[in-house]
C-alpha cells in the first residue's frame, strides 16, 4: 500500500523534474514580459538535440560518468535557447502578438524536430531506443525511509536533484541581484525600466533565452534519461501542464515547487496508485485530466486568485530599437 | 519617431490601394523569403530549387485525382482556419479548435452509432448536428468564463485542449470500445458506422477516384466560406464583432455589448470546429480510430495567418498548405531532400508571415496617420502614434 505510494511518488519526481525545469524557464520569459506559450515546442526541440547529443558522445568524461548524456544534455539546452531566440526576435525585434509566436514555435518544432531526427537517425519519428543515460543515485537518508516510502528516492537521476535545487539560484537571482530586479521590473512596467536608463530589450531578449534553454533541458532530461530514446510526440503535452503550472504558481519559483509536484503527482496516480479506493472508480482519462481542469478553477477565480506580471504579453515600443 | 510626411505621393493615392499595395507587397516578400529560404535548402542537398517546387507542383495538379486529393486535404483545414479567423476578427484567439474538433469526434461518433435508426439523408445530418453542437459547448466553456470571470481565453483554450485528448481517449477505452474479437490484434476503435451516417463521394463524375478522399465536404466547405464571409462583412453581428476587435472601448460607447458578442463569436467559431474532424470520421475511415489525426487546429491557426483571416482567403491558403504537405512525397522519391523538407518550408514560410504582416500592419499604420495629418493638421501626432 504505502509501498505503491512511494513508487507514485517516485514517478511524480520525475515528471515534476520536466514540469518545473520548464516553468521555471516560461517564469523568466514571463517575468521579464513576454508570454511564452512554445514552451511545448522549444521542449520538443530538446527532446530530438538531447537524444542527439547522448547518443554521439560515447567517450567516458572521467570518474565514471559517461560522455553522452551529459553532452546530450548540454546540447538539448543549448538547441532550446538557440531556437527560442526565434521567439525573442518575433516579439522583442519585431513586436509580433505573444500568442501567435508561441503558436507558430509549436507549429514549425514539430516540423523541425522531424527535419533534425531524419538528419540525425534517418528515422523521421524516433531514434534506436535503449540510449545512454547518467547513473541512477539513491538519495542518502530519504531512501532509507520505512514502510516502503523509501522507494520513492531510490533508483532517480541526478537530474532531479538539479530541478529540486534550482529553486534556490532562481529566487536569488530574481528577488536579490540587481539584473533579478530590472528582469521583473520589465514585465511589470517597461517604461518605468526605460526611464531609469535601463534597456528593456535586452533584458527580455535573456529571459527568453533562459526559458528555451531551461525547456530545452527538459526536453533533453525526458529523452536521455526519462525514455532512453527520441519518440515523436513524447512531450505528451507536458509543455502545456508545465504552463499550467507557471499560473498556479502565480510566476512564484517557490509556489511552483507545489504546482509541479501537484501536477507531476496527477500524472502518476494512473500508474501506481489505480487501486486506492474511489481512485479505481475513476477512468486513469479522468485523473489525466486533472491539471487542466484545476487550472481552468484556479484561473476562473473559483479558488484563490492569479495576478500575471503586468506588462506580459504587452509590445513595448522602445523595445525594438533600444 | 518623427514623422515624414510625404503630401503629394500619399493625397494622391486612395486610401483602399495604399492598403493593398502595402498587403499585396507583404504577402509577395513573406512568400518570397520563403522559397529563397527552401531554395538554400535544396542547394545545401545538392538539389536545384526548381526541381524541387516543381516536384512539388507537378504531384499536386497531375491529375484530377490528385488534384482532388489536395482538396480533400485542404476542407478540414478550410473549417479550422474559419472557426479561427471569425475569432480574430473579434480580437478572440481561439487556441481551442484543435480540443473543440476532437471533442466534437467523439460527440459525431456517438451519434452516428446510435441513431443509426434514422434514414439515409436524415442519419447524416444528425451525425452533422451532433459534431457542431459538440464543438460548440467546448467553444461555450471558454467563452462563458472569459465573459463573466475574465480568465483569458488562450490560457483556457489550451486547458480544454489537454481535457479533450483525455476525453477522446476515454470513449475509446470505455463506452465507444468495439467488440472485437478474441486475439485480433488491432488498434482501439469504435465500432464501424453504418453507411447511411458517410458522406458521400464527389468525384467520379469529375474523374476523381474514391482514392482521392473527395466527398461533399469540400463544397459546403467552401459554402461555410461564403457564409463567414457575408457574416463578417454583411451581417449585425459581423460588425460589432468588427468593431469590438478593433477598438472594444468605442464598440462599448456605441452601445455593443461586448460579452454577448464575444460568445456569440465564439460559439459560431466552435460550430465551425466540430465540422474539422468530419474528413476523416465520416469520410476517410468511418470509425473513431486511435491513431486519429491530431494538430488540425494549429494547422488551421497557420492557414488562417496565411490568408490574414479573409474567409474565401482562407480557401485558396488551404489549397496552398495541402499542395505542399501533399507533395513530400514527391519530394523524397524525386529529389535528393528528405521529405520532411516540406515541413520545414511550411514552417518558414509561416514565420515570414507573421513577420512581415506584423511591420506592413505597422507601416500602414503610420500611413494612415500621415494621411490623418494631412487632413487634418494637428500638434499631438506624434504621442497618437506612441499608443498605436
Amino acid at each position: 500500500m504505502l509501498g505503491d505510494f512511494g513508487a507514485a511518488i517516485q514517478i511524480a519526481l520525475t515528471y515534476f523534474t520536466i514540469l518545473y525545469l520548464t516553468g521555471l524557464g516560461g517564469l523568466f520569459s514571463e517575468r521579464s514580459g513576454i508570454v511564452n506559450i512554445g514552451l511545448e515546442g522549444l521542449m520538443v526541440i530538446g527532446t530530438v538535440t538531447g537524444a542527439f547529443g547522448a547518443q554521439y558522445f560515447t567517450n567516458d568524461v572521467g570518474l565514471g560518468v559517461p560522455m553522452g548524456p551529459v553532452v546530450g544534455l548540454l546540447f538539448g539546452m543549448m538547441c532550446g535557447a538557440a531556437f527560442s531566440s526565434v521567439h525573442a526576435l518575433a516579439t522583442i525585434t519585431f513586436r509580433v502578438d505573444h500568442i501567435v509566436s508561441g503558436v507558430v514555435i509549436n507549429l514549425v518544432a514539430v516540423g523541425l524536430a522531424r527535419f533534425l531526427s531524419s538528419v540525425f537517425f534517418n528515422q523521421a519519428t524516433q531514434s534506436d531506443p535503449g540510449g545512454p543515460h547518467l547513473a541512477l543515485i539513491d538519495i542518502p537518508l530519504l531512501s532509507s525511509l520505512p514502510l516502503g516510502l523509501g522507494r520513492a528516492f531510490e533508483n532517480l537521476s541526478p537530474m532531479v536533484l538539479v530541478a529540486a535545487f534550482a529553486v534556490v539560484p532562481a529566487t536569488y537571482v530574481l528577488n536579490r541581484t540587481r539584473w533579478g530586479l530590472r528582469l521583473r521590473s520589465a514585465g511589470e512596467n517597461p517604461e518605468a525600466t526605460r526611464s531609469l536608463g535601463v534597456a528593456v530589450a535586452p533584458i527580455r531578449w535573456q529571459g527568453v533565452l533562459i526559458s528555451g534553454a531551461l525547456a530545452g533541458l527538459a526536453g533533453a532530461y525526458l529523452a536521455v534519461e526519462v525514455v532512453n530514446n527520441w519518440r515523436e510526440g513524447q512531450t505528451l503535452g507536458l509543455g502545456f501542464i508545465a504552463l499550467a503550472a507557471l499560473i498556479l504558481s502565480n510566476w512564484n519559483p517557490v509556489r511552483l515547487i507545489g504546482a509541479a509536484f501537484l501536477f507531476g503527482f496527477a500524472q502518476a496516480i494512473p500508474r501506481r496508485l489505480n487501486e486506492l479506493p474511489i481512485i479505481e472508480l475513476l477512468p486513469p482519462q479522468v485523473i489525466r485530466m486533472t491539471p487542466y481542469v484545476v487550472t481552468i478553477v484556479v484561473l476562473a477565480g473559483f479558488v484563490g486568485k492569479v495576478r500575471p506580471p503586468a506588462a506580459a504579453g504587452r509590445a513595448y515600443e522602445g523595445a525594438g530599437g533600444a | 519617431m518623427a514623422v515624414v510626411a510625404a503630401p503629394d505621393r500619399l493625397a494622391a493615392r486612395p486610401a483602399w490601394l495604399d492598403a493593398t499595395i502595402v498587403q499585396g507587397t507583404a504577402l509577395l516578400v513573406a512568400l518570397g523569403v520563403a522559397v529563397l529560404a527552401g531554395s538554400i535548402i535544396a542547394v545545401g542537398y545538392g538539389s536545384g530549387p526548381l526541381d524541387v517546387y516543381g516536384a512539388i507542383l507537378e504531384f499536386a495538379f497531375r491529375d484530377a485525382t490528385a488534384f482532388g486529393a489536395v482538396l480533400a486535404t485542404a476542407t478540414p483545414l478550410i473549417f479550422s482556419a474559419l472557426a479561427l479567423a471569425v475569432c480574430f476578427k473579434a480580437g478572440l484567439f481561439n487556441i481551442g479548435v484543435e480540443g473543440q474538433y476532437l471533442s466534437a469526434m467523439v460527440i459525431a461518433a456517438w451519434g452516428a452509432l446510435s441513431l443509426d435508426f434514422l434514414p439515409g439523408g436524415l442519419h447524416l445530418l444528425a451525425v452533422l448536428v451532433a459534431a457542431m453542437l459538440g464543438g460548440m459547448v467546448f467553444a461555450a466553456i471558454p467563452a462563458v468564463l472569459k465573459v463573466k470571470t475574465g480568465a483569458h481565453e488562450v490560457v483556457t483554450t489550451i486547458m480544454v485542449n489537454g481535457i479533450a485528448i483525455s476525453f477522446i481517449a476515454w470513449a475509446l477505452n470505455g463506452p465507444l470500445q468495439a467488440d472485437l474479437p478474441e486475439g485480433t490484434n488491432a488498434d482501439l476503435r469504435s465500432d464501424i458506422f453504418e453507411p447511411s451516417a458517410l458522406i458521400p463521394r464527389l468525384g467520379s463524375a469529375l474523374g476523381v477516384e474514391d482514392s482521392a478522399q473527395l466527398s461533399w465536404l469540400f463544397p459546403l466547405a467552401v459554402v461555410a466560406a461564403v457564409a463567414v464571409w457575408f457574416l463578417i462583412k454583411r451581417m449585425r453581428l459581423g460588425y460589432e464583432a468588427r468593431a469590438v476587435g478593433a477598438a472594444p472601448g468605442s464598440a462599448r460607447a456605441g452601445g455593443i455589448g461586448i460579452g454577448s458578442v464575444q460568445i456569440k463569436v465564439f460559439l459560431i467559431s466552435g460550430v465551425l470546429a466540430g465540422l474539422v474532424g468530419m474528413q476523416q470520421l465520416l469520410v476517410e475511415r468511418g470509425a473513431l480510430v486511435q491513431n486519429y489525426e491530431a494538430l488540425l487546429g494549429f494547422t488551421g491557426i497557420a492557414v488562417a495567418f496565411l490568408a490574414r483571416n479573409h474567409p474565401i482567403g482562407i480557401i485558396f491558403a488551404a489549397i496552398v498548405w495541402s499542395v505542399l504537405s501533399r507533395g513530400d512525397t514527391a519530394v523524397q522519391l524525386q529529389t535528393g531532400l528528405p521529405r520532411e523538407f516540406v515541413i520545414i518550408f511550411q514552417g518558414i514560410l509561416i514565420l515570414s508571415v507573421v513577420i512581415v504582416y506584423e511591420v506592413a500592419a505597422r507601416r500602414l499604420m503610420r500611413r494612415q496617420l500621415q494621411r490623418a495629418a494631412i487632413e487634418e493638421p494637428r500638434d499631438d501626432i506624434e504621442a497618437t502614434e506612441e499608443t498605436g
